[in-house]
C-alpha cells in the first residue's frame, strides 16, 4: 500500500510502475514495488518540493527501464529452468503416447512449476488428459464396427475345412450423418484441445517468468 | 565487426556491476537504499538507479547476497542486502582476475601511447 507521506509524484511513478509490471510473478512485483517504494520514501523528505521529486525519479529511471532490467535479470536465471516448463508442455501433449506415463511426468511438472498460476495448471490437466494421444483412443473407440464373414472349402466327406480360409469383413452399418460430426468434433476437440493448451501455457510461462527473448542486454540502462 | 569504444565500455560495466555491489557488502550488511545511491554516486556507473533492485534480486536467486527485511519507524519496511559466502568466494576470485586484467591493459594502453 502507498503511505500517505510520499510525494505525489512518486505515488503516480509507483503507480506507472506496477502498470508496466503487472506482468510479473505477484510475489517478485511486491517486492520490487515494495523496494522502491522505500527508496522513494527514504530518498524524498516529506514537505519536499516538486523540482526535489523530479530530482529523484530522473536518477532511478523511468519505469520502463526498471522492468527491462528485471526481464533481462531473471531472464538469466530463467533460461536455466525453463526446460522444466518446456519438458512439462512437450509431454502434456505427447507424453500420452509413452503408455500414459509421459503425460503423468508432465502433469507433475506442470504442478511443480512457480510459473504458472492454479488456474493455468487446471486448463492444462483438464484440456486434455493424456494429449494428443486420448485422440487415438477416441478414433479407436468410435471407429466403425464392421462385420467379418470367413469363408472356407470343406471335404463333403468329412465335413473338414479344406485348403486356406478366407476373410470377407463389410460395415455392419453405415454411421449416421449425426454420428460422424460427433466424431469429428470430438477428434478436433482431442487434437487441438492439447495443442491449444500447450500454446497457452508456453506464453503464460514466457510472460510470468519476465523473459522475453534475447536481445535486452544487461542494465541497458548503465552510463555511456 | 569491432565494437565501438562506447559499447565496449558498456558491455564491461555490465560485466563488473555485480562484483561493485557485493563489494560494497564486503564489510557489513546494508540498506538496500543506501547501496543502491553509493553506486548510483560512483562515477560513470550507473544512470538509472532503479535498474540496480532487479539486479540484487537477481544475485539474491543466485545465493550471492541475502536479505532481511525490517520495520521502519519512519517509512515502509526496509530491506538489508548482506554477502553470503559463495558471493564473497565470487569476490574474491573476480577481485584476483581483474587486478590482472587491469594492469595487463594498462600497460598495454601505456606501451601503445609511447610507441
Amino acid at each position: 500500500m502507498t503511505p500517505d507521506h510520499l510525494h505525489p509524484l512518486a505515488e503516480d511513478y509507483l503507480r506507472r510502475l506496477r502498470r508496466v509490471c503487472r506482468r510479473l510473478p505477484p510475489e517478485r512485483l511486491g517486492e520490487l514495488s515494495a523496494e522502491i517504494e522505500g527508496h522513494l520514501a527514504a530518498a524524498i523528505p516529506p514537505g519536499a518540493g516538486d523540482d526535489e521529486a523530479l530530482e529523484v525519479l530522473e536518477r532511478l529511471g523511468p519505469p520502463g527501464d526498471v522492468i527491462e532490467a528485471e526481464r533481462s535479470a531473471v531472464g538469466g536465471s530463467a533460461d536455466r529452468r525453463r526446460w522444466r516448463e518446456r519438458a512439462a508442455v512437450i509431454l502434456l501433449v505427447l507424453g500420452g503416447f509413452a503408455a500414459g506415463v509421459g503425460w503423468l511426468v508432465g502433469l507433475v511438472l506442470l504442478w511443480r512449476s512457480r510459473l504458472w498460476t492454479t488456474r493455468d495448471k487446471v486448463i492444462g490437466t483438464l484440456i486434455v488428459p493424456g494429449g494428443i494421444a486420448t485422440a487415438l483412443l477416441v478414433v479407436v473407440l468410435t471407429g466403425t464396427k464392421r462385420r467379418c464373414v470367413g469363408f472356407a472349402a470343406v471335404d463333403p466327406s468329412t465335413g473338414a475345412p479344406v485348403g486356406h480360409a478366407a476373410m470377407h469383413c463389410t460395415p455392419s452399418a453405415g454411421p449416421s450423418a449425426a454420428s460422424t460430426a460427433l466424431q469429428i468434433a470430438l477428434l478436433l476437440f482431442f487434437v487441438l484441445g492439447p495443442l491449444v493448451s500447450a500454446v497457452y501455457l508456453a506464453r503464460r510461462a514466457r510472460d510470468r517468468s519476465g523473459f522475453i527473448g534475447p536481445g535486452l542486454g544487461g542494465y541497458g540502462q548503465l552510463s555511456t | 565487426m569491432v565494437p565501438d569504444g562506447e559499447t565496449s565500455i558498456t558491455q564491461l560495466r555490465r560485466g563488473v556491476l555485480e562484483f561493485c555491489v557485493l563489494a560494497l557488502l564486503r564489510d557489513g550488511e546494508r540498506y538496500s537504499f543506501d547501496l543502491v545511491r553509493a553506486l548510483g554516486e560512483a562515477e560513470g556507473l550507473v544512470t538509472s538507479e532503479g535498474t540496480l533492485y532487479p539486479l540484487l534480486g537477481r544475485l539474491r536467486r543466485e545465493g550471492m547476497v541475502q536479505s532481511t527485511w525490517r520495520e521502519s519507524a519512519t517509512g515502509p519496511p526496509r530491506r538489508y542486502y548482506r554477502i553470503t559466502q559463495d558471493g564473497d568466494a565470487a569476490l574474491r576470485a573476480f577481485a584476483s582476475q581483474w587486478a590482472r586484467f587491469r594492469d595487463s591493459v594498462d600497460t598495454l594502453i601505456e606501451v601503445g601511447a609511447t610507441a
